[in-house]
């Protein structure tokens, strides 16, 4: 059955030898530092560190269509502040009367590596883990299992209302719905379009619950695992460190 | 509307059940309006939907879940607007239950509330992560021409939020109470009622 997923299998360190929880944690340090510590060149280093492990996961290239998705708002970034910044004085060049500003551009600098490390980070976790073993790790942790049902449950239901939909628009093109031409004429074609899907699956959510209720989706019992944990070594250890570097950004940020 | 308490968080499984339909549905309204070229996003209407089915605590799952699964499979900044998306969810939840789906004036004024909330809630999450920009063209040049003309920069990012959110939410509401009002009346009830499942 197809899923939803960015996972690219490969064999790396970052595949085999780090688990899922450790890559979690390692989102959130390596976002938190980058706006702990609001300093270009260290901005840059985290950012530099997060691509060396994509590629050390051999999923470099992959990144960059993800990378792509976040332009428009990048470019916004560094036109708005090298502009506007309330900042601006320093005037850095300027191209016909357009005037970009020092503060500004550094001040979009840091934004936009920002934004360049927290996609990169997300792509350590999103890019080398599985999603179900990751899940499943989070439940041993403790989450609900029905939250782990629900998360995974999406990923295999959205590319079958995707092609659901694409049914559905073919019936209502061969019933002569228009789809093109002016605001209005697109706006009624919306209801007919996401109708149909809607209630198709209302009604499969309605038989999907029966489905669960039969295989004893409700009862207090534990439940078990249907694959085995993968065994991960050192990762007390790696984990250990990243809590040491979130902490010493902490006090770094604090003492200087 | 069932006299159980909205905030029960004894879920029943066709609840449950509904969190993953209502996020398919924010990807298909989304889908669809970028297909029909609409100059809104209407990402919402499955969080919307499933609020007015099953009340706040489903609607502002439904929410959260949705950010972070988009964020997991498309696009990692979405992931931090999991807030808005959970507020979004609670609030029409609650809305609902208060009995403010009567007519279409009190939906309005559901959507007014819900495209303000997640302004508010979304305009700290632009000033920390993005130094109060949205990404949108048309709110961002709004935010450029209040920055210009003075005004702080937390009062121009909330502008350049409200202008994206606030419309955009208001159609998200009234599609998905419109789509609401079409439900056979046997669909509303497996989401509100209790726990028997024989009555399926």
């Amino acid at each position: 059955m197809s899923t939803m997923t960015l996972y690219a299998d490969r064999d790396s360190v970052i595949h085999n030898h780090v688990s899922p929880l450790t890559k979690v944690l390692y989102v959130v340090v390596s976002i938190a530092i980058t706006y702990i510590y609001p300093d270009l060149l260290f901005v840059l280093l985290v950012t530099i560190f997060s691509g060396l492990m994509l590629t050390l996961g051999k999923v470099f290239r992959r990144i960059l269509p993800i990378l792509a998705i976040s332009i428009i708002l990048i470019i916004s970034i560094v036109i708005v502040q090298g502009f506007f910044n309330p900042e601006n004085q320093t005037e850095l060049f300027s191209i016909g009367f357009l005037t970009f500003y020092k503060e500004g551009i550094s001040y979009a600098a840091l934004l936009t590596l920002r934004v360049f490390n927290m996609i990169m980070a997300f792509g350590v976790l999103i890019l080398t883990t599985k999603h179900d073993e990751l899940v499943e790790a989070f439940i041993r942790k403790g989450l609900s299992p029905k939250i782990g049902y629900v998360l995974l449950s999406v990923l295999q239901l959205i590319p079958q209302m995707r092609a659901t939909m694409g049914k559905i628009a073919d019936a209502q093109a061969s019933r002569g719905m228009e789809t093109k031409g002016n605001l209005s004429v697109r706006m009624k074609a919306f209801f007919p379009l996401i109708g149909p899907v809607v209630l198709n699956s209302l009604n499969s959510t309605r038989e999907r619950a029966i489905a669960l209720e039969v295989r004893g989706f409700n009862t207090g019992i534990k439940k078990t695992f249907l694959n085995a944990a993968k065994e991960y070594h050192h990762q007390g250890f790696i984990q250990l460190i990243l809590w040491l570097v979130l902490l010493g950004t902490i006090v770094w940020r604090i003492l200087i | 509307m069932s006299n159980r308490s909205m905030w029960s968080l004894k879920l029943s499984t066709a609840a449950i059940a509904l969190i993953p339909a209502a996020i398919g549905i924010n990807y298909l309204g989304k889908l669809v309006a970028g297909l029909l070229k609409l100059p809104l996003w209407l990402d919402s209407i499955g969080t919307v939907l499933s609020a007015m089915l099953a009340g706040p605590i489903i609607g502002a799952l439904s929410g959260i879940i949705n950010n972070i699964i988009y964020g997991v499979t498309a696009d990692p900044i979405s992931t931090v607007y999991a807030i808005t998306s959970g507020v979004i969810g609670l609030i029409v939840g609650v809305m609902a239950y208060k009995g403010w789906l009567k007519n279409f004036k009190t939906v309005i004024v559901v959507g007014l509330v819900v495209g303000l909330a997640a302004a508010v809630i979304s305009t700290p999450l632009n000033l920390i992560f993005w130094g109060g920009q949205t990404g949108n063209v048309w709110g961002d040049a709004f935010y450029a021409f209040l920055v210009s003309n003075d005004v702080p920069v937390w009062l121009a990012s909330f502008g350049d939020s409200v202008i994206v959110d606030v419309p955009d939410k208001l159609a998200t509401v009234i599609v998905g109470y419109l789509i609401f009002k079409g439900l056979p009346n046997n669909f509303i009830s497996i989401f509100q009622g209790q726990d028997k499942i024989e009555e399926l």
